[in-house]
């Protein structure tokens, strides 16, 4: 994992996470492919792929088979996904990632690489399809993805090129995978075609202005954030200690939360943040916890600010700790302190490996301490849990307003 | 921008929600309790409940406190109980072998308590020890036992668990002092027959309040069973249909390619009726023809399907020969294995007149569904291992394709399948393409598994973290218990008696006697081949 981050220069920052999708896996095989093609022939051969006469063809070609013991393969597909991607490389990347999100969630998804500045004006296209056997055997999943490329004036047009490509009536989700261009005119329009966004905010070149821009987006449901999803184990752990009712009196008297966050040593590139602002802005917003006063201001992936807390005021620390063995951004242990009304207590996750030791200090017990699973999710995962919600979470929603908010008054000066 | 951040919640005392749980994944998270496992050295505990647990535990639902105290009269160290559990994880659990690490950290809250179930001193003992646990883990006096024994030793059990102090509960008796909840998990079978189910209900009940008691039907645990509710609730297409006007029949098979196993003596006192249709078979049939609950909550649930239950008429003695067919299996093949014959297993009488194959004809006499003939069948070294729910609608009204030649199109079915594969399948008449008019029936077959490629929960998982969230919609009430056995007293009683038919064989790894055929081919109706 480290040899990847060593080798990424300034330019591939954005797309690092992208380049990580599919390192050891090989691109589906196309069923279909032509240069130069209309988005009509495309549709036309996504229809015929499942029919029978199609799978003696694929048979034949040695691919991939659609269809059962000459009967035309029953599927169930749950949900459409547009995928956005810079570049051939990254729609294989994209592709390979689809073949593992495939097993829990059939669908069709389209990966478009649109190229404005081309000067030549063309579509060219490609469909595979993948199918997996279930666990328990028996069962199998079926997805299928196309790629189009749009070369020139049509790559400012998306819609209707994506449009007839859809299966109809099921929810369409976006997923903009890397750093979106957010000024630009196709993130809008590319946007408008889905009922809900996923982006990663770890991938964000300008995370204070991707944070207000993804805060701003509408969007029937909701908005989906790869980074807050890799944080829920977290959320989970830390809400589980204040579960049992004697230490929950601990909650408003927080007066201390620590976070440290992996970066990767000797390098430039600074690790990705958002994880660590979206957990304190999680914990601020469940807490009704205010700004304050910056204490000291954002340096070297560091900051430290005062907030109003409920009957105490707060302490926020977020630093990054150098390790190789976590990837960069990924939060490596989480402390909350409380003066409690009968002494204080302390609240700890670390991780260790793969697993993470979780103890709690208080009432005078002795330390409750055990170890739980800590996997770090692979981005299909991550990916794969995203896509399963469907509603607005209006808790991600405040956590995203509070970090925009955490990360302008880090950079303020100190006060 | 604004300077604040927005507070969600005003205040949060001890007693309030715990304000970081909001709109987390994780919404059915088990309180702190301790599970007392009477019989906790048992096949039970090894196959099914130690995996369920480690498996509640990987996916979250366990707090830090949770503690197990295994209860049986073997004599083992903490250390070998925590070791008979992890083999069983290791051999039987989805998840497995059990991550080091994460086991070692569980395993610390894992006691062993060596006492024979009646004597008293065990249970003062264990008295003591689960206030020593409170104390220290922090389970708030939450208490959770579980009967993983045969059902005669209920009674003593209970009895016993009173007398030290252990069976009250802060949730219902409120006695005062400031203590958490008692909850008991029984398995089935429960009782023999009606008189015994409802001995065995009023001694529990006296000394546990009926929303205290979780009577497990593991079957209720599975995803399609709570699929049925929102397939049939969830959806406007299928309601509109779900009566006499527009059903024919419905066919529930419960069917086993497996012989005894071992189990010759239990299952000898036994047979399929008690063991199957007592409870999986009625539950399912339930749970199919049931009113729209008010809410879908345990009671409301549980009201519905005795409702059900007590719309089912018991047979007049005289009706059972000819809506019963008991049968017994001979020697024969199932799945390309030589099976022996009932008889010849061990512990099973020689002469046994026990049945092992059950097909039943019942009628639900209620406004939905009068009428409609509800057959069961269930049976032991079946040809395939296969449970299902299958409803026949009545056919088109006219042959309106006869002039092209085509007398009559098949009736459309609707299967909903429980294990393995579950699913939903629908059949209907389709015209073959080309010039002529020619029907073909297809089958148009969802699966869960190719919809939603998730690694369901055992259906212990569910039940065991049912019990701890102090959700009882999937358990069965006492009064459900007791009309089950009301439906089936009069077979029992007309079997016994020699007057409710004889006893017919059929060969291992056949669809039961012939006799069964003719109970439906006498209506001009087939079963299924699931």
């Amino acid at each position: 994992m480290t040899g990847l981050f060593e080798a990424a220069g300034e330019e591939q920052a954005a797309h690092r996470r992208l380049m990580r999708f599919g390192a050891n896996q090989q691109p589906a095989t196309p069923m279909w492919s032509e240069r130069g093609t209309t988005v009509q022939a495309v549709a036309e051969n996504l229809a015929r792929l499942w029919d029978s006469e199609a799978h003696d063809t694929a048979a034949a070609a040695g691919t991939t088979s659609v269809a059962e013991k000459g009967l035309a393969h029953a599927r169930a597909s749950v949900l459409n996904l547009i995928v956005l991607v810079v570049d051939d490389a990254a729609a294989d990347r994209v592709v390979s990632t689809l073949v593992d999100l495939g097993v829990r969630h059939p669908s069709r998804a389209i990966v478009l690489v649109p190229d404005q500045g081309s000067e030549a004006e063309s579509i060219d296209a490609r469909i595979s399809t993948h199918c997996h056997a279930a666990s328990g055997g028996g069962d199998r999943v079926c997805c299928e993805e196309v790629v189009v490329a749009v070369r020139g004036e049509a790559a400012g047009h998306l819609s209707g090129i994506v449009s007839p490509l859809l299966i109809h009536d099921l929810p369409t989700h976006v997923w903009w995978p890397g750093d979106p261009p957010f000024r630009d005119p196709i993130f809008d329009q590319v946007v408008e075609l889905g009922d809900r966004v996923l982006v990663d905010s770890a991938d964000f070149g300008d995370l204070a202005a991707g944070l207000r821009r993804i805060a701003g987006l509408r969007r029937q449901s909701g908005v989906g954030d790869l980074s807050w999803e890799r944080i829920s184990w977290w959320q989970e752990l830390t809400a589980q200690f204040f579960d049992a009712r004697r230490f929950r009196r601990y909650l408003p008297n927080l007066s201390r939360l620590l976070i440290r966050y992996a970066a990767a040593p000797d390098t430039d590139v600074a690790a990705p943040m958002s994880q660590a602002l979206l957990y304190a802005g999680w914990i601020a917003t469940r807490l009704g916890w205010r700004r304050h006063r910056t204490v000291e201001p954002l340096a070297d992936g560091g900051f430290r600010l005062t907030l109003e807390g409920k009957h105490e005021m707060v302490d926020l620390v977020i630093r990054p700790e150098p390790t190789d063995i976590h990837r960069p951004g990924d939060l490596v242990s989480v402390r909350l302190r409380s003066l409690g009304e009968t002494g204080a207590g302390e609240f700890i996750i670390d991780r260790r490996g793969e697993d993470a030791a979780v103890a709690t200090n208080a009432d005078g017990m002795t330390a409750l301490l055990r170890l739980v699973p800590m996997d770090a999710p692979s981005e299909a995962e991550l990916l794969s849990s995203q896509l399963a919600l469907d509603v607005v979470d209006p808790v991600y929603e405040d956590a995203l307003r509070a970090a925009s908010i955490l990360l302008a008054s880090a950079r303020e000066p100190a006060a | 921008m604004a300077a604040t951040i927005s507070p969600p919640s005003e205040s949060f005392a001890q007693t309030a929600p715990n304000p970081l749980r909001d709109g987390l994944r994780l919404e059915r998270m088990a309180e702190p309790c301790t599970m007392v496992i009477c019989g906790a050295t048992g096949d039970l505990t090894e196959r099914k409940l130690g995996p369920a647990l480690y498996n509640t535990l990987l996916g979250g639902f366990l707090p830090p406190e949770f503690t197990v105290v295994g209860f049986s009269r073997r004599d083992l160290t903490d250390e070998e109980f925590r070791n008979h559990l992890l083999e069983g994880i290791n051999r039987h659990s989805r998840n497995r072998p059990a991550k080091p690490a994460i086991w070692d950290s569980f395993a610390q809250g894992i006691e062993y308590h060596r006492g024979t179930f009646d004597d008293p001193a065990a249970y003062v003992e264990l008295a003591r020890r689960l206030d020593r646990i409170d104390r220290d883990r922090g389970t708030a006096g939450n208490r959770l036992f579980y009967l993983a024994v045969p059902p005669n030793l209920y009674p003593g059990i209970v009895n016993q668990l009173d007398r030290a102090g252990l069976a009250a509960s802060g949730e219902q008796r409120g006695s005062g002092a400031k203590r958490g909840w008692t909850r008991v998990i029984v398995e089935k079978p429960f009782g023999y027959d009606l008189a015994s189910a409802r001995a065995l209900n009023h001694e529990i009940a006296a000394v546990f309040d009926e929303d205290q008691v979780y009577r497990i039907d593991h079957y209720l645990g599975k995803e399609t069973v709570q699929n049925l509710a929102v397939f049939r609730f969830g959806n406007g297409l299928f309601e509109p249909i779900w009566n006499r006007r527009y059903i024919d029949s419905v066919q529930i098979t419960v069917a086993e390619t497996v012989g005894v196993e071992g189990r010759g003596e239990f299952y000898d006192q036994t047979g399929a009726l008690r063991d199957i249709v007592q409870n999986h078979g009625l539950q399912l049939l339930a749970m199919f023809a049931i009113e729209p609950p008010v809410e879908f909550g345990a009671e409301d649930l549980r009201d519905e399907k005795l409702k059900v239950l007590r719309a089912v008429k018991p047979m007049r003695p005289e009706e059972v020969a000819s809506n019963t067919v008991r049968g017994q299996y001979v020697n024969g093949w199932v799945e390309g294995q030589r099976v022996g014959a009932y008889r010849d297993e061990p512990e099973v009488a020689p002469d046994s007149e026990t049945e092992t194959f059950v097909a039943l004809k019942l009628g639900i006499d209620s406004w939905r569904w009068a009428g409609v003939p509800f057959y069961i069948r269930t049976g032991k070294a079946l040809p395939s291992r296969v449970t299902e729910i299958a409803v026949q609608f009545r056919r088109a009204p006219l042959a309106l394709f006869s002039r092209a030649g085509v007398s009559q199109v098949d009736p459309n079915v609707l299967a909903i399948r429980v294990q393995p594969d579950e699913g939903i399948l629908i059949r209907f008449g389709a015209k073959v393409p080309g010039q002529g008019l020619q029907i073909r029936t297809v089958n148009m077959d969802f699966r869960y598994g190719s919809s939603f490629a998730v690694d369901s929960p055992d259906a212990y998982e569910t039940l065991l973290l049912d019990a701890m969230v102090g959700d009882a919609s999937l358990f069965t009430r006492s009064d459900e218990v007791e009309r089950a056995w009301a439906i089936l007293d009069p077979m029992l009683a007309a079997w016994a008696a020699g007057e409710g038919g004889p006893l017919h064989f059929y060969g291992a790894g056949s669809w039961g006697p012939p006799a069964a055929d003719e109970l439906l081919e006498r209506d001009g109706r087939a079963w299924r081949r699931p």
